[in-house]
């Protein structure tokens, strides 16, 4: 990839970058089972296609996610959690 | 020179048989699938003959054999890892790699350098302990040794580190080894064709046939086999083929990177890891320098390189060895790492019927081919994993029991 | 020098200056501007190297770069290229890779025994019986490898500069340049780049004896070089292509990592060998390679020579070639039909017989395969690609010029992700689908005819306008037309082989019929076996052969074989320049300088470097460390604590904030207390431990680890993103200073500087006010952690240095002294605390460091308590405990990370041990296993040697707690 958008600081290179992981839904603590649970804490979608991530800008500070295709690195879109109608 | 080599100077028609058959068409089915031209699943399809008489078996892989990571990797083999299980498993296949050219009657160049871990603090030469007293609990040969022991067997490293992060000490590994990765998968190929098992090449699984909880079948684009038994040995595709079964597991595929250079004439014979300085190294019998680093720090399905990788890898081989200034790189590659949380692999059985993983060999796998292709014929053929392999089971995960490798594998291999 | 020529219009040798140099113990001048190889042939030598496998004498091949069998030494450096490199004054050069020398090569026998070397053949012999592998393998190293590096070789430290432009033209050849000027015309800035010392490309040398492309050169540089919009780097290569347009440009004094709007890749071709048995004699070359001897060095490649072509370049070649003094004897066409055009009219009217349908069955070698004596011609049939011996005549000659094909320079367009496709026409992969902003022009697309390049670098300009969203025209670029430029099958059968195809390998043709024979018939497997390709010049000159007989031998089509991957780098690239300069930048405290003038040994610590003791003289590091600790035991101690992270919390709903982030309980926290804050991570493992400070009711301050700092930060901010909590997170690690003042005596040093009383009642262990100490605003924290008494001064970091000398000045009368980090460990270990990252590993979980105190399960969540809720069921394995060894033990020492044993089961390890002076025992943590907690149970531990060492649990603080004054 090389180079990525940060929804606050425009286009910088990934050396500026933290790579957090694939975004996940945490399950209700209280109603989840013991498997459902140690199944959110350990598996990972690690099938490639479109995904939901978690990126660092480290100069900024700056958790975002980011719309990426794992397969071909492309980026489709980036915007901060929770503003994902605003981007 | 060897006689066997003798035949080819007096005969004009090269008198070399085919390593293996060439198939284009599978049968309708078998009784055992194995997805994954590796050596890992060619090393399975082997031993599912050799032990235990399985024959009925098609290896399916979707390039040419060898192609993923195994023809990708540094070759490095080791033992020295940090949990009893894991020393134990590997040293297992150690022992198999030192027998297997001739078992194979392939020239693997096993070639035993001894491997050395750096270590630049102090917390570095506390795991190379730890490590060290597993390994000799073991029985395996492993011990801390001092900058001066360094640098009698690589006298031409710089231990300071051109002062950036002076060497204390490090993990002496007497039975650290490299090995020709081709000829171990052509040799494993060879020995499964000519007991019986079937290799496919071109051939991709598209999705696995689920009757009820059970394995019924693959799909494959050369048309559908029915088998009960499907052995899922994919090492970077391992997410793609457990998601045709539904199954979630914990892997994540980073690439992992290496390069060569130009060949030079010997002069590097130990192994040498640096974790804080993040590379490693070693010189294969044609002369070139085979080197790599750590993990790329986000997921990729994908092969291509990247400039990053081998500019921070260069840096610090020149604060190893400064005099490499003009040597040159010709040549950088990459292969799709099946990593999990604690650095262990993923093996047995699954909660689907019938379908049996081998998985999660991320960096270090290259080593372990020969013991996890027997413990998993074993596996498939009594439909039970050997208490060898429990601590790489899919359930210690959620049995809270992971497997702590971590600590021995900061960089991998 | 006996082969010079008269002057060449744009020769790139300097006659004003010569150089003088010797090669192999014989002394040689050259011209400033030649290369070793052109300056050698130059002056007759014709064994510039030996091969890599047999060591058959070979000699000048591409002068493109690829000449991989002429590498030389000058005694400092290795593997240097005699066709690329130029000569310099003084050079003593010997070839590498000989044994006694190029000529007398005593591995030259390698040779005459080849046929009990076929492909593959390591791997048929050596193993059996396998104790006499590592004596073959001796063997094989040895003979493997190219030059020996020099051990005393500087460190070399190379700049990198990035650059941005609108459009990057990789190759100035006449595509090149076009479209470079396109782009600027319009506007663009643009970056036009070349690997060869002077721009051109195909311009510079194939001139087929006439003066339009010297012309055509001088205008299109003439405009080029004075163009405002255009910088021009010569000797400079693309290395690679990155993702997201990434192209390091490698030139002698560094790299230049240029990232570009659009790209043009007009590469061109790399020009291949037809094969026929002794194509590789010294003498034998490609076309193009004569041609650049001729017209960049003003080298007569031989005296009487042969042109063996299948394509119209070979006749343009002849014309070089007899321009330029050479008799050319015959010119051989491998096609049927010859070449139908004015050129071949052109050759025969100057005398050149030609012989359609022809083929060089073998080249003579002259006397011990130093050189070219002669060819012996046949008739070629093209339909079943055999020669016809029986027919053959024999053409005395010292040279042969080869022109059958090309290859593209693709791989820049590969590694771009360009799909290619094989075109029929030219008989050459060419680009069937760029990736977005990626072009291409020229040769490498497939476009031969000059007028045609000049057009299509045209097209290639217009193209980059118009996806900058610039308005430019549509270039219509015209077919290929006439013959190709390469021919589909230029390999000659022989049965005595040694009919070369890959140079740098010594890879015949009989090794791919006999790989495929053994199953290796896709492309990628035949590489891997025959390791066609796999030497320094990455296949070149081989690949594209390789490809064409698998495609033969299988009876498929060229498309149906592929390609093997191209990956970067486009030529071997130095290490030094990769490597560059290397930065190691680490973060200093205010107090570093004071440290250094103190006689501080530093240590890494995260990203900082923090003093880890003090040095004395004539005093070991040892006993350094237990009078620093004694120091503070017995009166009073100082260390810079200033690495630690230090954040603040702030707002109304800062405190249900920490109650999630941390294990324990804040909310009911009171202003002016600390609280022991362990970190979990979402499988309950323990990952960080620090101490939260309520400054107000809706203020906290927070300090961390040092090495952990960073990483908490991150996660803080991410689960605040989650959380979407009201609160204002705020990293002030380097805002402040960190000042710890410890032992019996703190209270009396500190006290002194003090706006405020110090007194229990007042500050008591674990209270923090905001403060003055020496007249600066501070937070003055109460903490114990390496000593009952101290205290942490969070000075803002601009007053930090002033302060710690007021704390020095006040704290002389009772002999304080600084501590660094060994002490501190010594320090807190002897008061029973143990640290994360230490004493815990990757998988530690509280259970098992007896933490449960810190752990709140009542409340309605924290990250990682639902996992320590399914953890809690289960038995804990180990668990974390303080021991003692006997007094007075005297004997083998344990070392942290020695093994706790029951029989011979592991149970545990050390994770820290030491002797301390202040309770004279030695004391550590030990894992044990978990019915071994009670203080005064015994385990056991295995040293070094496997001697067992008893130790009992006690109960911790090791030392007595000292009463502050
Ligand atoms: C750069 C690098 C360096 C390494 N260095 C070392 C080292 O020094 N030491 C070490 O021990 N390990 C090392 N490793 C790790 C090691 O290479 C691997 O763990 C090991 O080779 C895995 O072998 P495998 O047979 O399981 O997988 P692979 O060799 O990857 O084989 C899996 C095969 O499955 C095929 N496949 C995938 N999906 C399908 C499908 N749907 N249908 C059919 N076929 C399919 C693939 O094409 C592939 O050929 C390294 C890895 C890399 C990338």
């Amino acid at each position: 990839m090389k180079l990525l958008h940060c929804p606050m600081n425009g286009t910088r290179p990934i050396s500026e970058f933290v790579f957090g992981g694939e975004f996940r839904d945490m399950p209700d603590p209280e109603a989840s089972t013991d498997k459902e649970w140690a199944a959110y804490v350990h598996n990972r979608n690690g099938a490639p296609g479109l995904k939901k991530e978690w990126w660092y800008h480290g100069p900024s500070g700056t958790w975002f996610i980011a719309e990426r295709n794992t397969l071909t690195e492309e980026v489709l879109r980036t915007y901060l959690f929770g503003q994902e109608t605003a981007a | 020179m060897p006689l066997r080599l003798l035949k080819f100077a007096f005969s004009k028609n090269h008198p070399a048989p085919r390593f293996f058959r060439a198939l284009e068409q599978p049968k309708k089915s078998y009784d055992v699938v194995i997805i994954g031209g590796g050596g890992h699943g060619l090393a399975a399809a082997y031993y599912l003959a050799k032990d235990h008489g399985i024959t009925n078996v098609a290896v399916l892989e979707r390039g040419y054999i060898g192609g993923g990571n195994t023809g990708r990797n540094t070759t490095i083999v080791r033992s020295n890892y940090l949990t009893p299980e894991g020393v134990n498993f590997y040293d297992a296949s150690v022992k198999i790699y030192e027998g297997l050219s001739e078992e194979l009657d392939l020239n693997l160049f096993y070639s035993n350098r001894g491997h050395f871990t750096l270590a630049h603090t102090e917390s570095a030469m506390r795991t190379m302990r730890w490590r060290a007293e597993v390994n000799k609990h073991v029985g395996v040969e492993s011990r801390v040794v001092g900058p001066d022991e360094i640098a009698k067997a690589c006298p031409q490293l710089d231990l300071s580190c051109s002062g950036h992060a002076p060497i204390l000490g490090a993990l002496y590994h007497a039975p650290g080894s490299i090995a020709r990765h081709d000829g171990v998968a052509w040799g494993y190929a060879r020995g499964a064709d000519r007991q019986g098992a079937e290799i496919f090449q071109n051939t991709e699984v598209t999705g696995i046939d689920v009757q009820s909880g059970k394995v019924a079948g693959v799909h494959t684009s050369r048309g559908y086999i029915a088998t009960k038994k499907v052995l899922s040995a994919v090492a970077g595709f391992t997410p793609r083929v457990t998601k045709m079964v539904d199954l979630d597991t914990p892997i994540v595929i980073h690439p992992l990177q290496a390069c060569v250079t130009e060949p030079m004439k010997p002069w590097l014979n130990s192994i040498l890891v640096s974790g804080s300085l993040h590379v490693y190294v070693s010189q294969s019998s044609r002369g070139e320098l085979v080197m790599g680093s750590s993990l790329d720090p986000y997921e990729v399905h994908s092969t291509r390189s990247s400039l990053d990788f081998v500019e921070g890898l260069t840096s610090h081989m020149l604060d190893m060895f400064p005099f490499l200034s003009n040597v040159k790189i010709v040549r950088q590659w990459a292969g799709m790492a099946d990593m999990t949380p604690d650095f262990a692999p993923i093996m047995g059985k699954t909660p689907v019927e019938g379908f049996y993983l081998d998985a999660g060999w991320g960096t270090w796998g290259f080593k372990a081919t020969p013991i996890s292709g027997k413990t998993m014929a074993e596996t498939i053929a009594n439909d039970r994993a050997p208490e060898m392999i429990h601590s790489f089971r899919l359930s210690r995960f959620e049995d809270y029991e992971l497997t702590g490798e971590k600590g021995a594998a900061s960089v991998g291999h | 020098m006996s082969n010079r020529i008269g002057k060449k219009p744009g020769e790139w040798i300097n006659r004003e200056a010569t150089l003088k140099f010797s090669y192999e113990g014989k002394d040689f001048t050259a011209y400033e501007g030649d290369t070793i190889s052109s300056a050698l042939w130059a002056a007759g030598e014709r064994v510039l190297g030996r091969s890599f496998k047999y060591h058959r004498p070979r000699g000048v091949l591409s002068s493109a770069n690829h000449d991989v069998n002429v590498m030389m030494t000058d005694g400092i450096d290795t593997n240097m290229r005699g066709d690329v490199v130029a000569v310099r004054d003084g050079m003593k050069l010997e070839a590498v890779n000989t044994v006694g020398g190029v000529k007398a090569d005593r591995n030259r026998f390698v040779d005459s025994i080849s046929p009990l070397l076929p492909v593959g053949f390591y791997y048929k012999a050596f193993h059996t019986p396998r104790r006499f592998f590592p004596f073959w393998e001796k063997m094989i190293r040895k003979a493997a490898g190219l030059g020996i590096v020099n051990f005393n070789f500087p460190r070399v430290l190379k700049r990198k500069t990035t650059t941005h432009c609108d459009l990057l033209v990789i190759g100035a050849g006449p595509a090149g340049l076009t479209a470079a000027l396109v782009g600027a015309d319009a506007g663009l800035e643009v970056t036009l780049v070349d690997e060869n010392q002077y721009a051109g490309g195909s311009l510079t040398y194939d001139r087929a004896g006439a003066s339009e492309a010297a012309s055509k050169l001088s205008e299109l540089i003439g405009r080029v070089k004075t163009h405002q919009g255009i910088s021009l780097h010569t000797a400079s290569y693309a290395a690679g292509y990155y993702t997201d347009h990434l192209i390091p440009i490698v030139g002698e004094n560094g790299i230049t990592k240029v990232r570009a709007k659009a790209v043009i890749v007009a590469t061109g071709v790399f020009e291949q060998p037809p094969v026929f048995r002794y194509n590789d004699l010294p003498g034998v070359m490609l076309g193009s390679s004569a041609q650049r001897l001729i017209h960049r060095y003003a080298v007569k490649p031989f005296h009487t020579g042969i042109v063996v072509t299948a394509n119209h370049h070979g006749y343009r070649v002849a014309l070089d070639l007899l321009q330029a003094g050479v008799k050319v004897s015959a010119l051989i066409d491998m096609r049927e039909l010859g070449e139908v055009s004015v050129l071949e009219e052109d050759v025969v009217r100057k005398g050149v017989v030609v012989h359609k349908g022809c083929c060089v069955y073998e080249a003579l070698p002259s006397k011990g395969q130093m050189g070219v004596a002669g060819a012996v011609i046949c008739t070629y049939d093209e339909a079943t690609n055999q020669a016809n011996p029986s027919n053959s005549f024999t053409l005395e000659c010292d040279g042969i010029a080869m022109s059958a094909g090309w290859a593209p320079a693709a791989a820049l367009l590969y590694q771009a992700g360009t799909q290619m496709r094989y075109d029929d026409t030219t008989q050459q992969f060419v680009p069937a689908k760029l990736p977005q902003g990626v072009f291409t022009a020229g040769k490498v697309n497939g476009a031969f005819a000059l007028e045609q390049r000049l057009q299509d670098g045209e097209r290639a300009g217009n193209e980059v306008l118009r996806y900058l969203g610039k308005s430019a025209p549509e270039v219509n670029v015209e077919r290929h037309a006439g013959s190709s430029p390469s021919h589909p099958y230029p390999i000659v059968p022989h049965p005595k082989a040694k009919n070369f195809v890959d140079f740098d390998e010594d890879i015949q043709v009989k090794d791919f019929v006999n790989a495929a024979k053994e199953g290796f018939d896709n492309i990628e497997l035949m590489k891997r076996f025959t390791t066609v390709g796999m030497g320094p010049s990455q296949g070149k000159h081989s690949n594209m052969n390789a490809i064409r007989i698998l495609g033969k031998i299988r009876g498929l089509p060229v498309e149906k074989i592929g390609t093997t991957t191209a990956r970067p780098f486009f030529h071997p690239t130095p290490i030094g320049h990769l490597a560059g300069r290397g930065f190691h930048p680490h973060r200093l405290t205010p107090m570093h300088g004071w440290h250094e003038e103190a006689g501080a040994e530093f240590t890494e610590v995260g990203a900082w470097l923090r003093a880890a003791y003090y040095h004395k003289p004539d005093i070991s590091k040892q006993e350094v460390i237990q009078e620093e600790a004694l120091s503070v035991r017995q009166s009073v101690g100082i260390i810079d604590g200033g690495s630690l992270g230090k954040f603040e919390v702030h707002c109304a709903e800062a405190a249900e904030y920490l109650e999630r982030f941390y294990a324990g309980k804040f909310a009911s926290q009171a202003v002016g207390e600390t609280r022991y804050a362990l970190m979990l991570d979402e499988s309950g493992v323990v990952v960080d431990d620090g101490v939260v400070a309520r400054l107000a009711q809706d203020v906290f301050y927070i300090t961390v680890s040092t090495s952990n700092a960073a990483a908490v930060y991150r996660e803080m901010q991410r689960w605040l993103q989650i959380w979407k909590l009201q609160i204002g997170l705020i990293n002030v690690t380097g805002a402040y200073g960190l000042i710890n003042v410890a032992g019996p005596n703190a209270r009396a040093v500190v006290g002194k500087l003090a706006k405020h009383s110090l007194a229990d009642s007042d500050l008591p262990k674990g209270g923090i006010r905001e403060t003055e100490i020496a007249g600066i605003a501070v937070r003055l924290v109460r903490v114990g952690f390496v000593s009952n008494l101290a205290y942490e001064i969070h000075v803002p970091a601009g007053s930090a240095v002033h302060v710690w000398n007021a704390l020095m000045d006040a704290g002389a009368n009772f002999g304080i002294r600084p501590f660094g980090t060994d002490a501190q460990r010594l320090l807190r270990l002897e008061m029973g605390n143990h640290l994360v990252g230490h004493d815990t590993d990757g998988l530690t979980n509280p259970y098992e460091i007896g933490a449960e105190w810190a752990i709140s399960m009542d409340k309605p969540f924290f990250v990682g308590q639902r996992s320590l809720k399914i953890i809690a069921k289960r038995p804990v394995k180990k668990r974390l405990v303080h021991f003692m060894l006997e007094e007075g033990f005297s004997g083998e020492m344990p070392f942290e990370c020695n093994l706790v044993m029951i029989q011979d089961e592991i149970k545990g390890r050390v994770t820290s041990i030491s002797f301390t002076r202040s309770a004279n025992r030695v004391i550590g943590f030990a894992y044990v296993d978990p019915k071994d907690v009670d203080p005064g149970s015994k385990f056991q531990i295995r040293t070094d040697s496997g001697a067992i060492v008893v130790a009992t649990v006690v109960k911790a603080p090791f030392v007595k707690l000292e009463r502050g004054a």
